[in-house]
């Protein structure tokens, strides 16, 4: 059987999921041997790119010339999956969508000329039809080494959805949000990062993103109740999942 | 050997100051866990290295011994195409399960049915059989509700049972294990007197009027299934986050969920049992996008029922031990307490 024609993009993000797989230093070599690695221009000058069995693509579409790319990716890509929260959700990319590009171009290049054709950073699946998600910032290896395996195996990757509170309660920490009122998301966010932060008594900030159903509304109105603005939760909601923000919040 | 001493022979009396010789002693039996405070103050089982760590009288470790017999995560085959599937090896070593209390007593109880009503689960029971457990009194607090479902005490599922009487712990045999243990550090312990008899009756008596929660049992399925549409369950869902904190934090919640981790070879792998909770969206969601239960409040609901309702009908008891985890654990501070209170005031038309 052939191997299959990979191809690993990254359009505008910080480009630290690509990192992740570069970093899979013990799973690197058998990964990369099992597949025909086309375009993944982190690590390989020469891409080629005529046609993917699998298209990895991180970042979210900010630019016109994202857009583009993105599209094209996708019409070349029998799958195409989205990996990172950019990707997935709009990223960090999208903390500052409420404000206007015109704003944001103004105060980083003091002038208001669109630059780049950008508009409001968006999720991959905004722009193009996407097969699989991968959230996170970055991925998380594990994550990531288990959607390889899975898509070589010929399945679509799948995790169990579940928050973040769960790997919390299987570490027996103490709660952040009941016990100490610090702002901790791990109830809206999905889980799959072992409940890192919280684990160093730092509350989570929703970097993977939130799960498809969650109750931001309730989680708020806690967090208000133990002294902390809105305007802050907004912020820290907004930092990975503006989408999530504008639709269930604010 | 005088009357007594053949009337009373299943019990003894272990004086405290030779607790650290008991806890030595009981190395032979197994790698001793006990409730130990961290140093963020909470309470958890864990291996014991000092026995100045163990605190007996802790209000509630955040999760029961159920980590123990059926963990967060576990392997329940793996594959290769070489092989075929083939058991996953199961650790049992001999443990000792220190300091549990009867309601952590009564909720392995009802996993040992839950887990040979159809199928033995022979990883639990394997686990199970290598485990000595040592139970231990406890002062109730005001999550406690243990006595109103009926597990405030225990006659069985110990080896030792520990009742603080004061300078001493009163120590009753269940098993032969408990009996060897015994004859095994004959040092440690004394022949009960007729005044450990009476501090221990007193003890009891004591920690009987300590409970200040109560739930009541009482026609509660019935109630249950009247108040099926009742707007108590639409209020909790509002307020519940779906953090599945309750399942994980309780003794007897054995919901789980399966799925497959390859290994990078792509053809061997192990299958995988993780812990899941009926709180959690995807529980009940099925093969073409059909959820049966999409609202949190019925997810909420469903939990009540089969603890309350389908379990009593099943194994004639409710499968909650009052042990007061979820009303402690919750971060949007959903309490069975006053959910029940509440569902229970519906029903006085």
């Amino acid at each position: 059987m052939a191997k299959p024609r990979v191809g690993i993009f990254g359009l505008t993000s910080c480009a630290g999921d690509q990192l992740v797989v570069v970093n899979l230093e013990d799973e690197l070599l058998d990964i990369v041997g099992a597949i025909d690695l086309r375009s993944f221009i982190m690590a390989a000058s020469h891409p080629v790119e005529d046609e993917f069995d699998v298209a990895l693509v991180e970042g979210s579409v900010v630019t016109g010339e994202d857009e583009e790319r993105v599209k094209d990716i996708r019409a070349k890509s029998k799958l195409l999956g989205a990996i990172g929260t950019c990707a997935v959700w709009g990223g960090i990319p999208g903390a500052l969508n409420h404000v206007g590009r015109n704003t944001l171009y103004q105060a980083v290049y003091g002038t208001e000329e669109d630059l780049f054709k950008a508009r409001e950073a968006r999720p991959l699946r905004d722009v193009v039809k996407v097969d699989f998600s991968l959230s996170g910032c970055p991925v998380e290896k594990h994550q990531l080494v288990q959607a390889l395996l899975s898509l070589l195996h010929g399945d679509l990757p799948s995790f169990p959805t579940v928050p973040v509170c769960q790997d919390c309660r299987f570490k027996e920490n103490v709660c952040l949000l009941k016990t100490k009122g610090q702002l901790c998301l791990g109830p809206v966010t999905a889980g799959g990062c072992l409940a890192r932060c919280p684990s160093h008594n730092i509350g989570c900030e929703g970097c993977h993103g939130p799960l498809d159903e969650v109750n931001f509304a309730a989680e708020a109105a806690l967090l208000e109740e133990k002294g902390l603005p809105r305007e802050r939760i907004a912020r820290v909601v907004r930092n990975f999942a503006h989408q999530a923000d504008l639709a269930r919040i604010m | 050997m005088s009357k007594r001493e053949l009337r009373l022979g299943n019990v003894r009396v272990l004086p405290k100051d030779l607790f650290p010789d008991f806890v030595k002693g009981l190395a032979l039996f197994g790698k001793v866990y006990a409730p130990v405070v961290r140093p963020d103050g909470a309470h958890v089982f864990s291996p014991v290295e000092r026995v100045a760590d163990i605190d007996m009288a802790h209000p509630r470790t955040m999760l029961s011994p159920k980590k123990y017999l059926f963990p967060p995560e576990t392997e329940m085959y793996q594959f290769s195409p070489e092989k075929g599937y083939f058991d996953p090896p199961v650790d049992t070593a001999k443990t000792v399960l220190l300091g549990v209390h009867p309601c952590d007593i009564n909720g392995m109880l009802i996993l040992d049915e839950v887990f040979r009503r159809y199928y033995v689960e022979p990883r639990y029971f394997a686990r199970r059989q290598s485990l000595a457990v040592i139970g231990s009194s406890c002062e109730p607090d005001d999550k406690c509700f243990c006595k109103s479902m009926h597990s405030e005490y225990v006659d069985k599922g110990f080896d030792l049972f520990l009742t603080d009487i004061g300078d001493a712990h009163f120590v009753r045999m269940g098993t032969s294990i408990g009996d060897d243990i015994v004859a095994a550090n004959p040092a440690v312990f004394r022949p009960v007197e007729d005044e450990d008899v009476r501090a221990y009756k007193h003890a009891e008596n004591c920690r009987a009027q300590a409970y200040k929660a109560q739930v009541e049992l009482d026609s509660l399925p019935q109630i249950l299934e009247l108040e099926y549409d009742s707007r108590v369950w639409k209020e909790a869902g509002d307020k519940c986050l779906s953090c599945g904190t309750c399942s994980s934090v309780c003794p007897t919640c054995y919901c789980y969920d399966l799925f497959d981790r390859l290994n990078l070879d792509v053809a061997s792998g192990a299958r995988v049992r993780r812990w899941d909770s009926c709180l959690f969206r995807e529980h009940a969601l099925v093969a073409g996008g059909h959820n049966f239960r999409d609202g949190r409040d019925s997810r909420m609901k469903n939990r009540y029922f089969h603890k309350q309702v389908g379990f009593v009908s099943e194994f004639g008891r409710p499968s909650c031990v009052g042990c007061g985890r979820c009303i402690e654990a919750c971060p949007a501070n959903i309490s069975i307490i006053e959910m029940i209170k509440s569902l229970r005031e519906e029903v006085k038309v």
